[in-house]
């Protein structure tokens, strides 16, 4: 940037997380905004650390979502039961590419790539990296914005379980990855949450 | 601790935290961050009547879209019906109350939450009514904004279509219509709001009682 920006914190203000409203913090670390009542402060209170546990928490999450049967179906006698990847993998069988790729995508990339995502911003922050910081702020939006559409395939089983109870003939019962993505999709959402983005821009040139 | 008098347009960006000054946005225009090009602001076109029009015809579809059932399917003579809460019951029902609340709180209770407290919010801003604890809901409201998952939903409404139709015969039901329609609403809803107008025509409203009494 060519021009110098004045940063809030510099002359002592804040922005309202909730409101907008800017706030006169001086010497204290919080205080309340008198607009909206929520707590105002510089930086989100211990946020690369809290960032980090929620993202490592994620990724072990990750394994077992991956691993471990989404759902149980029982059909006419027959017991069977499917992973993401074995969706996956009948439906690109079956020439159904489009449902592959969305499945695929919303399942196994997104959430990796938030979870690369984030580690690799609070690796930069870390290291006090100053360069391209607007690709980072932007990274850092892209990765909170997308981490919701994982859930995609928790919706499936829940839709498909309670359409498909067809007595003895035919069943689908939730397997034990569901609540595994379910934790995952929630620990990388907070993980995005407890970070705080002003960090990218901390380091004084 | 003390209060800035704030001049109209003084912000801090929520991204990199640097301080701007920001006046003369028009109605459809957005201030971006001049430091990394975040939103700092948007006048939407159509002030509160906008939101509040385009709120109340969500509120009117989430109702239906929670009321009539999503999909029915056939198979072998015996017909099934899913509505929104019933996705989320069948866990419930199967002693997963975990994945029962996964499913109902982002799909059916967040977004209600946020489509009837703005409602009541908008209402009060836009009728100077200056009903109670608009400030508490307006907060919750914004708070569980990201968790509101409706969207997504509507994306495994889809797969699940697939996956059926090679398995029965798929109906789709009142609920589904109306949920799409409910989902470009409500995001058409939250689009035109800026939260900041909100909080400030809000001090305004909230206000007014004491000015009177000081009159």
């Amino acid at each position: 940037m060519s021009y110098r920006l004045v940063r809030a914190k510099d002359h002592g203000l804040a922005g309202c997380h909730t409101c907008g409203q800017v706030v006169a913090l001086h010497d204290t670390a919080r205080a309340t905004c008198p607009r909206c009542g929520c707590n105002v402060h510089y930086r989100k209170h211990n946020s690369i650390a809290r960032a980090w546990a929620f993202l490592i928490s994620a990724f072990l999450m990750y394994i077992p979502s991956n691993t471990e049967p989404m759902m149980y179906t029982e059909s006419f006698g027959m017991q069977g039961s499917d992973t993401i990847m074995s969706g996956v993998l009948y439906f690109l069988s079956h020439g159904d590419w489009p449902l592959a790729l969305v499945i695929f995508s919303a399942s196994v990339l997104l959430p990796l790539l938030k979870m690369i995502a984030i580690a690799y911003i609070l690796i930069m922050v870390q290291l006090g990296a100053k360069h391209r910081r607007v690709e980072n702020t932007r990274l850092y939006k892209l990765a909170e914005l997308m981490g919701k559409w994982s859930m995609v395939d928790v919706f499936v089983v829940a839709l498909l379980t309670a359409l498909v109870q067809v007595g003895v003939l035919t069943s689908i019962q939730p397997g034990p990855a569901c609540v595994a993505f379910v934790t995952m999709v929630l620990l990388t959402m907070f993980s995005a949450m407890a970070f705080d983005p002003k960090l990218i821009w901390d380091q004084t040139e | 601790m003390q209060i800035t008098d704030q001049p109209h347009g003084l912000f801090v960006c929520h991204e990199c935290d640097a301080l701007q000054n920001i006046s003369g946005i028009q109605p459809g225009n957005v201030a971006t961050c001049v430091c990394c090009g975040s939103t700092l602001f948007r006048n939407p076109n159509g002030g509160v009547e906008r939101p509040l029009a385009l709120i109340i015809a969500s509120a009117i579809l989430f109702l239906v879209a929670n009321i009539y059932p999503i999909m029915q399917i056939k198979i072998a003579g015996i017909e099934m019906s899913a509505t929104l809460t019933g996705s989320a019951v069948v866990f419930f029902d199967f002693g997963n109350p975990v994945l029962a609340a996964a499913v109902w709180i982002p799909v059916v209770f967040i977004p209600g939450v946020i489509i009837f407290g703005l409602l009541y919010v908008l209402s009060s801003i836009h009728f100077n009514m200056g009903l109670p604890y608009t400030k508490p809901i307006l907060i919750f409201a914004s708070r569980v904004l990201p968790f509101g998952m409706m969207d997504v939903f509507l994306l495994g409404v889809l797969v699940a279509l697939v996956k059926l139709v090679a398995l029965a015969d798929v109906l789709l039901g009142a609920g589904f219509y109306a949920f799409v329609v409910l989902i470009f609403a409500f995001a058409a809803a939250i689009g035109s709001l800026e939260l900041h107008e909100l909080w400030e025509s809000l001090d305004k409203t909230t206000n007014r009682p004491v000015e009177r009494k000081l009159l």
